[in-house]
């Protein structure tokens, strides 16, 4: 082949390479930005006047005096769409059969819109539900309300070839005439000084529980919950992790018992999270009855068995590095092997070992498959510590799934959703970052 | 009676240890020891556990039904009375989007490894490898949160575009190379310099039009392309090579590092370029640890539960055609998580015991995977120290 070919070959070859680690860097980023810009509008939104008095009720948070204007001041302008309805409605029922058929749906739907926006209407018996008791409580929802209000939306299949496509007509037309119509430009043009709006920064999302499944509140009992069931995996993972290394590194013979040990090792690192679900159920709550159903306990139980060959081949890592010189030094001077291990080969891995426990840390916190049979529900309270060994939790893993597929208003709820997943994420990297910053340390101090 | 001096005492109390005394600590090593080894093997009881009390729960259901319609049947309607519990179609999309995420993530990871190892200078590598890091400590959950939130609906919305600039970016690339390796392979034989020259800017050109219109005609066609559902076969695909990357890179640098300094400096010494010497010695010099690396990569897509569980569609049908990757399939792992909840209520019955079947058989091929994965890495290294 000719010498420029294999040159441009050979350069090629080198892009192909850098390429690689580009789209991985490049996908890091496009799954963590869209997180962390919306997970941020969680706690910082424009949040309305529906927001401060579902805070002031729920909560009892917030400034009395300064609720108790704005609520007056929002009532001034909301006095002029309860007229309109008021009187949409007598003429309704003077209308002959035909007309009023045509419009009593129509109203129905408007009369919805206008109550997702400002909450219960007067004459409206009290909601059960705490989700109907006030508006919209975050203003880029209100826009969207308010766009709901304006246009009915309607969909023209007449191309059998594609897809349907949605078109919007305007509601206003519909009422051409009738005493509704000068109901949606008011509300297009005072929709500001219904709602108030004003520029929230909601810290607790992260310290309220939620008020009905979410829809208001924050997610205390979902962090709550992943700390308790990582931390008791590492109770449970990391001391006998720990000392099964040190039985690895310094005390196994090579011979055919300790190669079918690192053989099980390398083997349960490979089961999957799925099966080890399903294993804490056959066995830690169906046969050893830890407890009677799900429980904080069965969850951190089948946790920690998923993180211990993490944890041990990262000890038996961190104790190999440690230099010959170490322990030499130690024998000579007449102390035990035991002695050893525990003064000074120990210690000297110990940053190596709390590495690899912090990214088990992380890893644990993280997995949603080993704890759906055995320790978590979708919606609670936050349980007390003493709580652990019988009653279930949320977890953040957990609730990020249901929310986000099996709650009956998902797509409302996108805001809370992005919040926990950021919030998920922000913990596991920040783990894993320190867990870098420790072992750069380490390699610093090993070099110099 | 003559005093002992300072020396003499100190000696006996040191140096002399009583039988007794010796005993004790050599029952103390033992016990200490023995209990040491109880505490590690508590990994292989664990093992043996897990195998026996997911194959205890499985046993039941191929008691109750058989194997034959599990394996061959793709009714899957546990909610029967009575129950159907055709698994083939579960079984198949497992395997479509195993296959899937390895077609993307082997080739990008054993290039990602190889850069790592052999052309990044050092400081660049310690940038490059806590990304990888990042990639492999997200969560699965996110993961799925972002095919479910952000990749579906844009699949749905522009998904022929995407698939559109994806065809152009990945194969201009590799046709611009090959048209330069053909031209020049087909005009070596030539031996006038100035006869050459015109012969390669001839077949240059030629087959360069050949590929700008190969380039443009399955370009349009795939803009044309309407995706139905945004949560596919296709769509979890990516998700999950994205999750098997950084095994797949983490493993197969260690191997390609293991291949040593020695084999490379004799291949630059021979005159071979960076690439040759890659692709000619050392890639087939840690190919066996390669291998292992992308059996531990796939076995990591294999189980994956919940990026399937939210963004396959969970439908258990076979995609017609069979390579369709743009239609909604189900996986063993959505199955067991998605059913089990009402399963559980019915302990006993085949609906619970189908979902350890199938259990079981996840665990039963990552145990052979495992096995086989370790195997081969046994077996370089027996080749390298042995040579």
């Amino acid at each position: 082949m000719n010498i420029g070919t294999r040159k441009i070959l050979d350069r090629s070859f080198t892009a192909v390479g850098i390429g690689s680690i580009i789209v991985m860097a490049l996908a890091l980023m496009v799954v963590v930005v869209p997180i962390v810009s919306n997970g941020i509008g969680a706690v910082f939104f424009t949040g309305t006047v529906e927001h401060r008095k579902m805070l002031r009720n729920e909560f009892q948070r917030g400034d009395t005096q300064h609720l108790a204007s704005e609520v007056a001041s929002s009532e001034r302008y909301r006095a002029r769409v309860y007229e309109i309805l008021g009187t949409f409605e007598k003429e309704l029922e003077g209308m002959e059969p035909a007309l009023k058929r045509q419009y009593t749906s129509k109203y129905a739907q408007t009369r919805t819109a206008i109550q997702a926006l400002l909450g219960p209407l007067p004459g409206d018996t009290t909601p059960m539900l705490t989700r109907f008791k006030y508006g919209q409580t975050r203003w880029e929802k209100a826009g969207e309300k308010l766009h709901d209000l304006l246009y009915e939306s309607k969909w023209d299949n007449s191309n059998s070839e594609i897809m349907g496509k949605e078109y919007f007509v305007s509601r206003s037309n519909a009422f051409k005439g009738t005493s509704l119509a000068p109901l949606f430009p008011y509300m297009k043009s005072n929709i500001e000084k219904i709602l108030l709006p004003e520029f929230t920064v909601y810290w607790g999302f992260i310290t309220d529980s939620s008020v009905d499944s979410h829809f208001f509140g924050g997610i205390w009992p979902e962090i709550q919950g992943t700390f308790f069931l990582a931390m008791g995996a590492m109770l449970f993972a990391f001391p006998l992790g720990v000392i099964a290394a040190v039985y690895f590194t310094e005390y196994a013979r090579p011979g055919f018992l300790n190669s079918m040990l690192r053989s099980a090792n390398s083997t349960l690192a490979g089961v999957p999270s799925i099966v080890f679900g399903m294993f804490g159920l056959a066995f830690f709550i169906n046969t050893l009855k830890v407890s009677e159903s799900k429980s904080v306990l069965a969850g951190s139980l089948t946790l920690a068995i998923m993180i211990l060959p993490t944890i041990i081949r990262a000890a038996e890592e961190a104790i190999l590095a440690v230099p010959k010189t170490y322990r030499e030094a130690s024998l000579s001077l007449g102390s035990t092997k035991w002695n050893t291990i525990a003064t000074v080969i120990l210690p000297a891995a110990l940053p190596g070992i709390l590495t690899g426990g912090v990214i088990s840390l992380g890893r644990a916190a993280g997995e949603t498959a080993p704890i759906i049979f055995t320790a978590a529900v979708s919606v609670g309270s936050a349980i007390g510590l003493a709580d652990v060994f019988s009653s279930p939790t949320p977890a953040l893993s957990w609730n990020i799934y249901n929310l986000a597929s099996e709650h009956e208003a998902a797509a409302q709820l996108r805001h809370v959703q992005y919040g926990m997943v950021f919030a998920l994420v922000t913990i596991v990297l920040l783990l894993n970052l320190s867990a870098i910053v420790l072992r750069a340390q380490i390699s610093k101090k090993m070099k110099g | 009676m003559a005093e002992k001096s300072a020396v003499e005492r100190s000696r006996s109390t040191v140096f002399v240890v009583s039988a007794r005394k010796r005993m004790l600590n050599k029952i103390a090593k033992t016990a200490g020891e023995g209990l040491l080894f109880a505490l590690a093997s508590f990994v292989a009881v664990i093992v043996i556990f897990i195998f026996f009390f997911v194959a205890r729960d499985a046993v039941p259901f191929f008691q109750l039904r058989g194997f034959t319609e599990f394996f061959t049947s793709s009714n899957w309607y546990p909610a029967d009375e009575p129950g159907q519990f055709g698994a083939l179609a579960i079984i198949y999309g497992s395997l479509m989007v195993t296959l899937g995420s390895a077609l993307i993530a082997v080739p990008m990871g054993v290039a990602a490894a190889i850069c790592l190892s052999d052309i990044l200078p050092f400081s660049v590598r310690q940038y490059a490898k806590p990304v990888i890091e990042m990639l492999a400590a997200i969560p699965s959950v996110a993961f799925g949160f972002f095919a479910l939130v952000v990749l579906a609906p844009l699949m749905q919305n522009s998904g022929g575009t995407m698939l559109m600039w994806a065809w152009w970016l990945l194969v201009s690339p590799f046709l611009l190379l090959a048209v330069i390796v053909a031209s020049d392979l087909l005009t070596t034989s030539i031996q006038d310099e100035k006869r050459r020259h015109n012969r390669y800017m001839l077949f240059l050109t030629f087959f360069g039009f050949i590929s700008v219109a190969l380039l443009f005609t399955v370009g349009t066609l795939l803009n044309g392309i309407q995706i139905i559902t945004g949560t596919n076969a296709l769509n979890v695909s990516i998700i999950l090579s994205f999750m098997a990357l950084p095994t797949i890179v983490s493993v197969s640098e260690d191997a390609l590092q293991a291949v040593g300094r020695d084999i490379r400096e004799g291949s630059y010494a021979l005159g071979a370029t960076r690439a040759e010497t890659i692709i000619k010695t050392i890639l087939p010099a840690g190919s066996s640890g390669i291998l292992a690396a992308v059996i531990l990569g796939i076995m990591r897509a294999l189980g994956e539960t919940m990026v399937v569980w939210m963004a396959s569609g969970n439908s258990s049908h076979i995609p017609d055609p069979w390579f369709n990757y743009l239609e909604a399939i189900r996986t063993l792992t959505a199955t067991i998580a998605g059913d089990m909840g009402e399963a559980d209520q019915v302990t006993g019955s085949a609906r619970f015991h189908v979902l350890f079947a199938m259990g079981f058989l996840l665990l039963l091929i990552s145990f052979i995977s495992n096995f086989v994965s370790e195997r081969i890495v046994i077996r370089q290294r027996r080749i390298l120290s042995g040579q």
